[in-house]
């Protein structure tokens, strides 16, 4: 299997073992040994709660730098409308592209028609779909990775089509490369993110496929610099660039946003992973019936509350309201240009979406029931108390990692008494007054 | 030949109670998620054991399922001291249900069940009785489908 790349790191020297990391993990993939956390990758779906409950800084996003982008000769930023909704409403989205432009991009693609486009393919997708109900929206990276790792019979039913802001860089690069005569390698697709799985999922696509988006930069990253552009007052010359403006593209990510043109009756928004965690578990029991389609966003609020996002989620979501009910009819134009690619383009996934390879599960099937028997004799002598002391967070999750060999059975302190000297010991030195 | 058995596990189900059922079915979703069952595999026991379970709660006062692993398949049988069905081949058609309102009201009892869990298995067989019980016996072979 390919290494993983995940959206965040760890430094080591900042952490200093306090376990929030571990204890806000849904997919239980932290595990905090001698006073510093480490990530088991394969459990990793970068959904960012770790990142949300580091209060040391010790857990950073990454993203692609501004420097890196250098190497091409024309850079589009391609932006989450969730951006709009971070600054006050007296700077419109006109103006926030105009900052993004002085700030050093080219152009800005306004990606109303990709939303629409896809709109109209998962509506398709969904009409033609022969195989169990619901279909899942992929949109959201920590969901597609989600199902891959804890619900792997849920993978067939992940929408194959593709997200609007890979469609928006596909696009782009085409119309760029025609009008400047440059490559299309020479042209940067930049997404301006909201949260760090956009960029994981830029880095290494779930599906195993390309991306077409060069990179990402995260809102909050470059909002000082864009709140200070703006503060400005706009530039004499304000021509509002490539695009006119008019915010035709604020449905998608907006919580409820991503399908309005579906039967209501038969589809479910979802918000917050653990929300989706417990209807995926109803789904897999066949509990959930006539639903078609589920639009799931990890974040609550959606991408509107991404962990690269500045402002309170209840403000941002009052002003994405106030720029929704502010949208024009879409123009003749937005037409005439929807049905030209909707027959030119396909907006299916490149590569199928599989179930990831979770470790301990390659081994002969006797050697993992004899595994989970002796992780099941464990937990017996285990306390049950979930003090996450032994670096899991939970017992069970320790006589797991035993039977796996990925932990001692001694590091838990009921068990061993001079555990707890040695946590003293390791503790005394990191620990703060706070 | 079914393999030598490598874990077996019976559960109590608890009739009319509405609130815990499903409780069953989602204890064999993580062991066989822990084991690193094909995905396909779970998916079509998980279906069998909700329905099983759901049967049992809403028309018998208890009933056990039990839970067997083997190197070829996994095994469930689910047997209850309920009212039995009387028309067996009726019961195997989609829609046909004795469901009251009620039940209907809480999203269950559409008729359903058994056909979902033919559907399912690769080998399904029912015992019934009228005013004794059913008992369900359903295979579901490992790395089929897909």
């Amino acid at each position: 299997m390919n290494e993983l790349t995940h959206g965040f790191r760890i430094e080591a020297e900042k952490c200093h073992g306090c376990m929030a990391c571990m204890r806000a993990c849904p997919t239980r993939a932290i595990r905090v040994k001698k006073g510093r956390a480490s990530v088991i990758p394969q459990l990793c779906i970068d959904c960012g709660s770790c990142l949300a409950a580091c209060s040391t800084g010790a857990i950073a996003a990454a993203t692609v730098g501004f420097a890196e982008l250098d190497k091409f000769k024309y850079k589009v930023a391609v932006v989450t409308p969730a951006l709009y909704t971070q600054f006050p409403l007296k700077h419109a989205p006109a103006q926030v592209n105009r900052a993004l432009r002085e700030l050093g991009f080219d152009a800005v693609w306004e990606y109303a028609v990709d939303i629409e486009l896809i709109d109209l393919a998962i509506r398709k997708y969904v009409k033609n779909w022969s195989g169990p109900f619901p279909l899942i929206s992929n949109s959201c990276p920590v969901v597609v990775r989600l199902v891959q790792v804890a619900y792997p019979t849920l993978v067939n039913q992940l929408i194959r089509v593709d997200a609007p802001r890979e469609t928006a860089a596909r696009e782009l690069k085409r119309r760029y490369s025609k009008k400047l005569g440059l490559e299309p390698s020479e042209i940067a697709a930049v997404y301006i993110a909201p949260c760090q799985a956009k960029t994981i999922s830029i880095l290494q696509p779930a599906e195993g496929g390309g991306s077409s988006l060069d990179g990402s930069v995260g809102i909050s990253e470059i909002y000082n610099d864009l709140l200070s552009i703006l503060r400005r007052g706009p530039a004499e010359d304000d021509p509002a660039g490539n695009g006119n403006g008019s915010s035709e593209w604020f449905h998608w990510g907006a919580p409820e946003g991503e399908f309005p043109s579906l039967s209501q009756e038969h589809y479910l928004p979802l918000l917050g992973l653990s929300d989706i965690i417990k209807v995926f578990n109803d789904i897999e029991k066949g509990k959930i019936r006539n639903i078609d389609f589920l639009e799931c966003h990890a974040c609550q609020g959606a991408c509107i509350g991404g962990n690269l996002t500045v402002e309170n989620l209840y403000v941002a979501r009052t002003r994405n309201l106030r720029l929704i009910s502010g949208l024009s009819l879409p123009s003749q134009a937005m037409g005439d240009e929807i049905a030209r690619r909707l027959s030119e383009e396909d907006f299916s996934l490149r590569a199928p979406i599989l179930p990831r390879n979770v470790e301990g599960r390659d081994i002969d099937l006797r050697d993992r029931v004899a595994r989970k028997k002796r992780a099941d004799a464990m937990m017996k002598t285990l306390p049950g108390l979930n003090c996450g002391l032994c670096g899991a967070p939970s017992c069970r999750n320790h006589a797991e990692d035993v039977s796996l060999d990925r932990a001692e059975t001694v590091e838990c302190v009921f068990l061993s008494r001079d555990r707890i000297d040695v946590l003293r010991t390791i503790y005394k030195k990191t620990a703060r007054g706070d | 030949m079914t393999g030598a058995e490598l874990l077996r596990e019976t559960f109590e189900i608890q009739g009319r109670d509405f609130d815990k059922a499903g409780e069953i079915s989602s204890e064999i979703k993580v062991t066989l998620l822990d084991l690193g069952i094909p995905a396909e595999s779970i998916r079509r026991s998980v279906v069998i054991a909700f329905e099983a379970e759901m049967n049992v709660v809403m028309y018998a006062d208890k009933g056990t399922l039990t839970f067997v692993l083997t190197e070829e398949e996994v095994k469930l049988d689910i047997c209850d001291e309920g009212p039995g069905i009387a028309d067996l081949e009726l019961a195997f058609q989609e829609g046909f249900t004795t469901a009251s309102d009620e039940m209907r009201e809480l999203g269950f009892g559409f008729g359903m069940g058994l056909p979902n869990m033919e559907k399912n298995a690769d080998d399904l067989r029912v015992e019934t009785e009228v005013g004794k019980g059913t008992s369900v016996y359903a295979r579901i072979r490992l790395n089929t489908h897909g």
